[in-house]
């Protein structure tokens, strides 16, 4: 019961995961390869949105964004790290267990 | 209103006052403030100032990838580390020192993304603008309730209006409108293809042809006429002239890059030296840049030399 529970409240994120990984593989290769950091942008939003939810995942991919300018100096750029990670599946949605 | 509103207000303000702007320009030249014709052109006008306000911005992003050259000689020595390691963990960590090689270095061959994600809301704010202008609602700005019943009323040739879609087109059976949309998508399809195809055979080095990247572009190249199709189905005319005047803009910035600053190590560079070199010898002066060019030539070599393997054990591989 609190599993099925913890699986609806991991939802929205798993919506939102579900849009990136679409936008990631039909919509990014148009551009190549551009951001200037590692992980790339959307890579870096999906892992925020995957271990800190829709609404600080989503505020740290616009600050990654508003980061990656022609100006910027690029390098190896992580998400903080959070308190614990939760395990992830191959196609990138979030499961209702922690990461081994 | 609400909080997108709020975001896209001082967007949709500049793209009026460009608009109407062109629009005055245009009327002052000679034209008919009500012809579709004129609204086109202020169309074009906008496409010319936003592009052109981006060109530092490209040029910035040029500059800095030729600069990146300088530390191939690192960058190579990180492949050659992980070279063969085909696994997704060897693949990340290889990424990682390359990232991290390019900011001690303070130089970084790729665009980034903020110039990219600018151009949807631009995008966003003229199908707003261009809605608006057509319900006969005033703008945020300075389009005025009078503008935009001129526009809601021009005509292109007396027959297509500029608000119309492919949709509305087949709906009222309007042969004109439906013709024009068609032959819209089909330019924007061929330019957009044409420059895709451009920067994917002359303006990519062979270590980039050899990335899983550069086959999912190449499906993808076949796959954007759909979503074109898609799009002309969905907005108005008068943005697609948008999309379609930003798509020129494009390939010939896309030409001019390519003929005169091309990415180091690709197939344009190497025409490019060739052409320099053809025009050196017709000027009768020796090949002064011989030691450039050898570097360049080098660094092709060793790029294409990544594919076979060492038969040496891999401990004397790292060693090495």
């Amino acid at each position: 019961m609190s599993q099925s529970l913890k699986r609806l409240g991991l939802l929205p994120r798993n919506i939102c995961v579900a849009i990136l990984v679409a936008y990631r593989a039909v919509i990014s290769p148009l551009y190549g390869d551009v951001c200037r950091y590692y992980p790339s942008c959307s890579a870096y939003t999906l892992q925020a949105i995957q271990q800190h939810g829709v609404v600080r995942g989503i505020w740290l991919g616009a600050r990654r964004i508003l980061r990656c300018h022609p100006w910027a100096a690029g390098g190896v750029d992580d998400i903080p790290e959070p308190r614990e990670r939760l395990a992830t599946n191959r196609a990138g949605f979030v499961l209702a267990r922690k990461e081994q | 209103m609400d909080i997108f509103a709020l975001l896209m207000w001082p967007i949709k303000w500049v793209i009026e006052a460009i608009l109407v702007g062109f629009h005055w320009i245009v009327t002052a030249l000679g034209g008919d403030p009500g012809s579709g014709l004129t609204w086109v052109l202020s169309i074009v006008g906008l496409v010319l100032v936003i592009r052109s306000a981006m060109i530092p911005l490209t040029v910035r992003q040029i500059v800095s990838s030729r600069k990146s050259l300088e530390i191939q000689p690192e960058i190579q020595r990180i492949q050659k580390k992980y070279r063969g390691k085909k696994d997704q963990f060897s693949r990340e960590a290889m990424q990682r020192e390359t990232m991290e090689a390019y900011r001690k270095a303070g130089t970084n061959p790729f665009a980034s993304c903020l110039p990219l994600l600018i151009q949807m809301p631009i995008f966003l704010g003229l199908v707003q603008v261009l809605t608006d202008a057509n319900n006969q609602k005033a703008g945020v700005g300075l389009l005025t309730q009078e503008l935009a019943v001129l526009f809601s009323e021009s005509t292109l040739f007396g027959v297509v209006p500029l608000h119309m879609t492919m949709a509305a087109g087949f709906e009222q059976g309007s042969v004109p409108v439906i013709v024009t949309a068609i032959a819209l998508t089909l330019i924007m399809c061929a330019t957009q293809f044409y420059t895709q195809l451009q920067i994917m055979t002359k303006n990519q080095t062979p270590a980039m042809k050899e990335s899983p990247m550069y086959k999912q572009q190449r499906i993808l190249l076949y796959i954007i006429p759909v979503f074109l199709l898609i799009s002309a189905w969905l907005f108005p005319l008068g943005t697609m002239f948008y999309w379609l005047v930003s798509n020129v803009y494009t390939l010939v910035q896309q030409l001019i890059i390519i003929s005169k600053l091309p990415t180091p190590g690709s197939e344009a560079a190497l025409a490019r030296e060739a052409r320099m070199a053809r025009k050196r010898q017709r000027m009768g002066l020796p090949p002064v840049d011989a030691e450039e060019a050898e570097t360049a030539a080098e660094i092709e070599l060793r790029t294409q030399r990544q594919q076979p393997r060492s038969k040496k054990p891999k401990s004397k591989r790292e060693g090495s």
